[in-house]
C-alpha cells in the first residue's frame, strides 16, 4: 500500500504541464476561439510530446502506460484546456483499439470519436478517423452540421443512436472526471492571482476574510476530490470488480469539485469573470460541458445509490481498496 | 502508486480483528462526558492496553507497537468496524504524546509516555481561557518562577475531561509582562494539585465533560515543562498540527458512521426526503474520499514528508463532513429525533452525535481560523 506517485508519473506530469504551459498557454486559446478552433500544429506538438501514445503498448510505437498516467495527463490538459480531441483518442480509445489502430493513434495519424448513448452529441465527430461506440470500432461516419455548445473550443455532433457499453463510459467518466480537477485547479489559480493584484478599497481584495474563506473552500474540496480520482483510476486499470462506483464518485467529486471552483472564480473576479477580458471563462465553460458528460452528477448519484443502498455495497477496509479478506 | 495492502498488511488486520471481535464490548457505553461512562472508557483504556493496542504507533519502550502509520489505519479502521468506544484518553495519547515525543525530555518521556499508553494516566487540555478561545495568544494565566517550582495563577475554560481526567497540559505565561505569542511556556500539571479548582460544564447535551479550571498559585514544578521556557508556542502550535491532521480523526470513525447512516436510510426510505438522501450519499462519499486521502497523506508522511497547513483542509473537512452527516440522520429520524432514546431502548445516539458534531468546526481551531490558514500559507494571500 503506498498512495503516492512514483518518481516516473512525476516526471511525466511536469515534463508535460512544463510543454503545456509554454505552447498552450491563454493567448492560444484566444487565438483559436478568434480564428476557429483547431490547428494542427497544436495536434502535431502533442504527438510530438508521445502524448497520443500513451496507453498503446510500446509494440505498437506507444509508451504502454496506463489508465493512473493517463488520469494524470487528463489532469494536465484539463489545467491548460487542451480541446484536441486528444483525452478521447488517446486516453479513453486507445486501449480498446485493434494493433493496427492503435500505430495510427500513437503516430498521431488517427483520431477517434466516442459514442454512447449517454451523450446526445459527439464530439470532434469530423476530425475523426473511427467511431468508437458499442464496442466496436468503425469509420466514422459524415459528421454532418455541428451544433453549437457554450465553450467556444468544443466541437459536437449529433448523434445516432449507439449501444451501451458501460466499459467505454467508466473510462471516458474517469478522463473528464480528471480533466474537471485540472480545470478546477486551474480556476482556483487563476481566481487567487486575480486576488493577490486586484485592489479595492485601498488594499488587494485578498486581504479580505471573505474572499479567503470563498478560496479556501475550494482547495478543501479539491484536495479532497483529487485522491478519489486517483483511486478510480487506479481500479480502472486493474479491472476491479467495483470500478464503476470508484469511477462514479469520482465524477461525482470531481464536478461539484469544478463547479465550485468556477462558481468562486467568477465571485472573486467580480465583473471582470463575466467577461472575455480575462481567462476564467475558458475553464468554466469547459467545466460546465464536461460536468454533464458521460453523465451528470445525478446520473452518478444513482449508480452510487443502486450500489451502496440496494446493493448492501458497504464503507471500510473491505472496499476501500478492494483487499481480498479471507478471515474468518 | 500501489493500493494494495501487502500479506503482511492483512495478517496485521487479520489480527487485530480478531483481538477486537473477542474484546470490544456487546453493549455501547455510556457517554464519556459523564463519571459513569468516562470510568466504563477508563477500563475500555486498560483492557486496550493490555492486548498491548493502546497506543499502537508508540515505541514499544513506551508501550506501543512501533507501527507505521498505514498499520495504525487498518488498525482504526478493525477498531471502529468492531464498535470500540471512543478513546477517553484521546487528549493524552493524539495530543500531548506526539508532543512529548517531539519535545520532551527523555525524563519526560520515560515519565509520562508509558502511563498514557497503559490508561493510567488520563490527560485532560487546558488550551482556553475566557478570553483567549481562537486567540490564544491572548493568554493571561501567569506561571511565575520560585525556585524549581513555578507558582500558577488565573483561569482555564473548556478543558475536556478536566472534569474528570488525573493530569492537564497547556500554555502558560511565564513572562508576566510579556506580550503575545512570546513569554507562553508549555507545562503539565497534576489536576489534584492544591490550589486547583475544577467546575464543571454542563454542555450542550448537559453532561459535564469540560470544566472550568482555576489556579490559585499551584506549584508545579519546572520539571513539567516542555521544551525551553518561553517557547511554549512553537510547541503548542505543533500540538494543534496533531489535532488537525491526521491522529485525531481517524478516516474509520466516518467511514463506520457512513456505514450505520446508510442503514438508517434503509429503514426510513419512504420517508426520506430528497436532501436527506442526497446527504446520506454525500456522506458515504466523503468518508471514503476522506479515508483516500489519509491514506495519501500518510503514505506522503512515512517517506519523509511533513504535514504543515495541509492539516486544515483535514480538519475543515472531517468537521463538516461529520456535521452534515449526523445533520441528515435527523432528518431521516424525523419527529423521532428529539427522543433520548431510540424505540428499542437504545441511546438515541445520532441525536448525540449531532450534538457532539457541532463543536467540530470550533475547537482545535475554528474553521474560519482554518480557513485563514489555507488561504496565506497554502494559496499564499496577502494578509
Amino acid at each position: 500500500m503506498d498512495f503516492r506517485l512514483t518518481q516516473d508519473q512525476i516526471d511525466l506530469r511536469e515534463a508535460i504541464r512544463d510543454y503545456l504551459s509554454g505552447e498552450h498557454g491563454p493567448e492560444v486559446l484566444r487565438r483559436l476561439d478568434a480564428e476557429g478552433n483547431r490547428d494542427a500544429a497544436i495536434w502535431d506538438g502533442l504527438v510530438g510530446m508521445g502524448l497520443t501514445g500513451l496507453l498503446v503498448p510500446e509494440t505498437q510505437g506507444g509508451l504502454g502506460m496506463g489508465l493512473v498516467e493517463a488520469a494524470l495527463i487528463a489532469i494536465e490538459l484539463g489545467r491548460a484546456n487542451v480541446s484536441e480531441p486528444l483525452a478521447d483518442t488517446a486516453l479513453v480509445a486507445a486501449p480498446l483499439l485493434d494493433e493496427a489502430q492503435q500505430a495510427d493513434v500513437a503516430a498521431g495519424t488517427l483520431k477517434v470519436a466516442l459514442g454512447h448513448p449517454i451523450n446526445p452529441w459527439i464530439a470532434d465527430l469530423d476530425q475523426a478517423g473511427l467511431l468508437y461506440a458499442g464496442g466496436i470500432a468503425r469509420p466514422a461516419p459524415d459528421a454532418g452540421q455541428s451544433v453549437e455548445t457554450v465553450d467556444p473550443l468544443r466541437r459536437l455532433f449529433a448523434a445516432t443512436p449507439v449501444a451501451e457499453d458501460d466499459r467505454l463510459l467508466d473510462r471516458a467518466a474517469l478522463i473528464a472526471a480528471a480533466q474537471l480537477i485540472g480545470a478546477a485547479e486551474r480556476m482556483l489559480e487563476l481566481a487567487t492571482d486575480y486576488a493577490k493584484t486586484r485592489e479595492q478599497f485601498g488594499q488587494q481584495i485578498g486581504q479580505f476574510q471573505a474572499i479567503k474563506h470563498h478560496l479556501a473552500t475550494v482547495a478543501v474540496k479539491l484536495e479532497f476530490a483529487r485522491p478519489v480520482v486517483l483511486r478510480a483510476a487506479f481500479a480502472a486499470q486493474n479491472d476491479h470488480a467495483r470500478t464503476p462506483i470508484h469511477v462514479s464518485h469520482a465524477k461525482v467529486a470531481a464536478t461539484d469539485a469544478a463547479m465550485l471552483s468556477a462558481e468562486t472564480a467568477i465571485q472573486v473576479h467580480g465583473a471582470m469573470g463575466y467577461t472575455y477580458e480575462v481567462d476564467l471563462h475558458f475553464w468554466m465553460k469547459r467545466c460546465w460541458a464536461l460536468a454533464g458528460a458521460w453523465g451528470d452528477r445525478a446520473f452518478h448519484q444513482r449508480r452510487i445509490e443502486a450500489a451502496v443502498v440496494d446493493g448492501g455495497m458497504t464503507i471500510g477496509p473491505d472496499t476501500t481498496f478492494e483487499s481480498e479478506l479471507h478471515h474468518g | 502508486m500501489d493500493l494494495n495492502y501487502t500479506t503482511e498488511q492483512q495478517a496485521f488486520r487479520a489480527e487485530v480483528r480478531d483481538w477486537m471481535r473477542a474484546n470490544v464490548p456487546a453493549q455501547p457505553l455510556k457517554t464519556l462526558e459523564g463519571r459513569e461512562g468516562y470510568d466504563q472508557h477508563v477500563e475500555w483504556e486498560r483492557k486496550l492496553a493490555s492486548g498491548n493496542w493502546g497506543m499502537v504507533t508508540w515505541p514499544e519502550a513506551y508501550g506501543g507497537r512501533g507501527l507505521d502509520l498505514i498499520r495504525w489505519l487498518i488498525f482504526e479502521e478493525e477498531y471502529w468496524g468492531a464498535g470500540a468506544p471512543l478513546r477517553a484518553n484521546q487528549n493524552g495519547i493524539f495530543l500531548l504524546g506526539p508532543t512529548i515525543m517531539e519535545y520532551g525530555t527523555d525524563e519526560q518521556k520515560a515519565r509520562f509516555l508509558t502511563p498514557m499508553a497503559k490508561g493510567e494516566l488520563m490527560w485532560a487540555q487546558a488550551w482556553s481561557e475566557p478570553n483567549a478561545g481562537s486567540d490564544m495568544a491572548a493568554i493571561r494565566t501567569v506561571a511565575v518562577r520560585d525556585g524549581d517550582h513555578y507558582v500558577v495563577t488565573g483561569q482555564k475554560t473548556w478543558s475536556s475531561r478536566a472534569s474528570f481526567a488525573d493530569w492537564g497540559f497547556g500554555l502558560f505565561r511565564t513572562e508576566p509582562d510579556s506580550k503575545r505569542h512570546k513569554g507562553l511556556s508549555f507545562i503539565l500539571f497534576d489536576l489534584n494539585s492544591p490550589g486547583v479548582t475544577r467546575r464543571p460544564i454542563r454542555q450542550l447535551h448537559g453532561e459535564p465533560g469540560f470544566a472550568e479550571l482555576f489556579f490559585d498559585e499551584v506549584r508545579v514544578p519546572v520539571a513539567n515543562r516542555i521544551a525551553g521556557e518561553g517557547e511554549g508556542w512553537n510547541v503548542a502550535m505543533a500540538t494543534a498540527g496533531f489535532e488537525r491532521g491526521l491522529m485525531l480523526r481517524s478516516p474509520a470513525r466516518f467511514q463506520a458512521m457512513a456505514k450505520r447512516l446508510v442503514e438508517l436510510y434503509r429503514q426510513h426510505r419512504d420517508t426520506a426526503s430528497p436532501q436527506a438522501r442526497e446527504a446520506v450519499l454525500q456522506a458515504w462519499q466523503d468518508a471514503e474520499a476522506y479515508a483516500l486521502n489519509t491514506y495519501s497523506v500518510a503514505a506522503t508522511v512515512m517517506a519523509g514528508g511533513h504535514i504543515g497547513a495541509e492539516a486544515s483542509l483535514n480538519k475543515i473537512f472531517w468537521s463538516e463532513l461529520d456535521r452534515a452527516a449526523h445533520r441528515a440522520a435527523m432528518s431521516l429520524l424525523g419527529a423521532g429525533a428529539e427522543l433520548r432514546s431510540l424505540a428499542d431502548g437504545s441511546e438515541n445516539s445520532w441525536l448525540e452525535g449531532y450534538i457532539f458534531s457541532l463543536s467540530g468546526p470550533i475547537y482545535a481551531g475554528s474553521n474560519e481560523i482554518q480557513r485563514n490558514i489555507i488561504a496565506e500559507r497554502l494559496l499564499g494571500l496577502p494578509r
